[in-house]
């Protein structure tokens, strides 16, 4: 193992690169391009032999990514926001053709306006496209996720393309410590890829594609889709265990610090969890009863798991980085309906913060928390945005253009 | 926990010189993280990168909003970017790259480093991101200078040999010419 400094980008290339990837079609944006960057590097000195194919669009690389997996190839690529968008339409044929592509997903706001920085709004746009999706909340995580996910999507039981997600800049541009799996220890842990339903053979052709069905069909193929992403669930935590043994870091479909006897539990994604981290150590030293549960698989959905360890919490802030206008927070009702099916009745509240890459801070996570006790004390949710309160650089604004 | 701030305009090699800072930092056995904010990818525009160096494991993110040291690589920014923001604690330290003392106010420990004439002998381009480290390697004593050195060439990897070499050459005169 090589403990080195890289970016996120960085840590997921060396991922596709441990994973001994076949295809690589790619298209760069903002904040992605450093993968596609490193890759190109590794191609043009002859580091890494890997079928490196520049296309026109995202739209594209995704058709391609679907006949490269088709075809047989273990395939890698990524993308983010605007780009991830374009994709959208074909990500659903990947996933309804059983395909195991994996892709590293840098998150950042959807235009318009437009915006370079992070929020998750991208990411959680494909909640129902078929894909297992993890979002990652330092380097570390983004290699390990990259590689968990192949072992995942390629699992007889599973075989769906997966999204590992890192956040915008905060993670993908960011330079801190990760360990590079050596290749011996990758290899073992993730062997070569040993397609027995999707191959290249004109002499005897796979059914993949082209058949139009009617909805008798159709039922059946999406009922089985929805029954492989349950299986997923399973399946991952098998490969946790897998890994941890081999590399010894342990991973679940969440992260809980300090939750147990938590009566405030602070939801978060991505890279929030470790600000979140800090927050609760300081809070903790003042005597607060605070805990942080952090999303790290949200598909499939892991609602039992997810209420079982909220059932102590007296209030639960969901602090969504993304936005659903109209309706709030993306994570907000999902995580309401996950507590209402396992009986579980805390006060939730939902924090809208962090849109276009709005800086979050330890400072921050704390105000959300004291808000949450006040709801608690009320006996009632409440939905808040954070980042607009007096003082900040966006009330300042609203203010200035307020009549 | 040190928290570096550096000001600068967009082609000046401020995320460079952050990468650089945190690789010297993360050779002597520290806990880093490096990071940068700009709005579009354009030449000149205002650019803040930031490092955080630690003995254990780094859980904040994000802006540096109360820096220990601010490098300014570019004097002109001073008309446009509060680069002083949250420099009032004792024992902290700002750089700025400047022929003479400027207007600036605050509480901190200035010190004006004629960092363009350095770089325009050694590089014969005015781009500072490398030699404005001789600065903070003789101020803050965070690094080594042969740590610095080891760095420079770590970062710089991909380029020419002897451009590596003339960074760290540009480096080290800055480190001469500064007083403690």
């Amino acid at each position: 193992m090589v403990r080195q400094l890289v970016t996120g980008c960085g840590a997921a290339a060396w991922a596709a690169r441990r994973a001994r990837v076949d295809y690589v079609p790619n298209f760069p944006i903002t904040p992605q391009t450093e993968l596609i960057d490193g890759i190109a590097q590794w191609v043009a000195d002859g580091e890494w032999d890997v079928e490196f194919e520049t296309m026109d669009s995202e739209h594209s690389v995704m058709s391609a990514a679907v006949g490269g997996a088709a075809a047989g190839g273990r395939v890698f690529t990524g993308s983010g926001s605007q780009g991830l968008l374009l994709m959208h339409e074909v990500m659903y044929i990947a996933s309804g053709l059983r395909l195991p592509i994996v892709m590293a997903t840098m998150s950042r706001g959807i235009s318009a306006p437009i915006t370079l920085w992070t929020d998750h709004t991208d990411f959680l746009d494909n909640l129902s496209t078929g894909w297992i999706m993890f979002h990652a909340q330092n380097n570390q995580e983004i290699f390990d996720s990259v590689l968990q996910a192949y072992k995942i999507a390629e699992n007889e039981n599973v075989l769906l393309p997966v999204m590992v997600n890192m956040d915008g800049y905060i993670l993908s541009y960011t330079v801190e410590p990760a360990d590079i799996a050596s290749q011996e220890a990758v290899d073992k842990f993730l062997p070569r890829y040993n397609p027995k339903h999707a191959y290249f053979d004109p002499k005897k052709p796979p059914l993949i594609q082209g058949s139009s069905v009617l909805g008798d069909y159709y039922t059946v193929f999406r009922s089985q889709q929805h029954k492989a992403m349950s299986n997923a669930l399973e399946v991952s935590k098998q490969v946790f265990k897998d890994f941890n043994k081999q590399f010894g870091r342990k991973y679940d479909v969440f992260e809980t610090y300090k939750i147990e006897d938590a009566d405030y539990v602070l939801l978060v994604q991505g890279s929030m969890g470790t600000i979140t981290h800090e927050a609760i150590d300081r809070m903790r030293a003042k005597g607060k009863k605070v805990g942080m549960l952090r999303m790290r698989m949200i598909r499939p959905f892991p609602e039992a798991e997810f209420s079982k360890v909220l059932k102590n919490a007296k209030g639960v802030a969901v602090i969504d980085r993304n936005l659903a206008p109209g309706r709030g927070g993306i994570m907000f009702p999902e995580i309401k309906s996950a507590l209402y099916e396992y009986d579980v009745d805390p006060i939730v509240s939902n924090f809208i913060v962090g849109l276009g890459g709005n800086n979050q801070t330890v400072k921050k996570i704390m105000q959300i928390e004291e808000k949450l006790e006040q709801d608690v004390k009320k006996g009632k949710g409440s939905v808040d945005w954070n980042d607009l309160e007096p003082g900040t650089d966006a009330y300042s604004i609203l203010s200035k253009y307020k009549k | 926990m040190y928290k570096v701030r550096i000001h600068c305009r967009g082609g000046q090699g401020g995320r460079t010189a952050a990468k650089i800072i945190a690789v010297a930092a993360y050779k002597e056995g520290k806990e880093v993280q490096a990071f940068s904010i700009y709005g579009a990818e354009r030449r000149g525009a205002p650019v803040q990168s930031f490092v955080r160096i630690a003995d254990g494991p780094i859980y904040e993110r994000g802006y540096i909003t109360d820096p220990d040291c601010v490098l300014v690589l570019d004097a002109s920014l001073l008309k446009t970017v509060n680069v002083t923001d949250g420099l009032d604690r004792n024992g902290t330290l700002m750089i700025v790259n400047a022929t003479k003392p400027l207007k600036i106010k605050t509480k901190a420990k200035v010190v004006y480093v004629d960092v363009n004439s350095i770089a325009m002998k050694f590089l014969g381009v005015p781009i500072y991101n490398t030699t404005i480290l001789g600065a903070f390697v003789k101020l803050t004593n965070i690094v080594k200078l042969k740590t610095m050195e080891a760095a420079i060439k770590v970062v710089l990897e991909k380029m020419p040999h002897a451009v590596e070499e003339k960074n760290v050459q540009a480096m080290k005169a800055c480190y001469d010419v500064v007083k403690v």
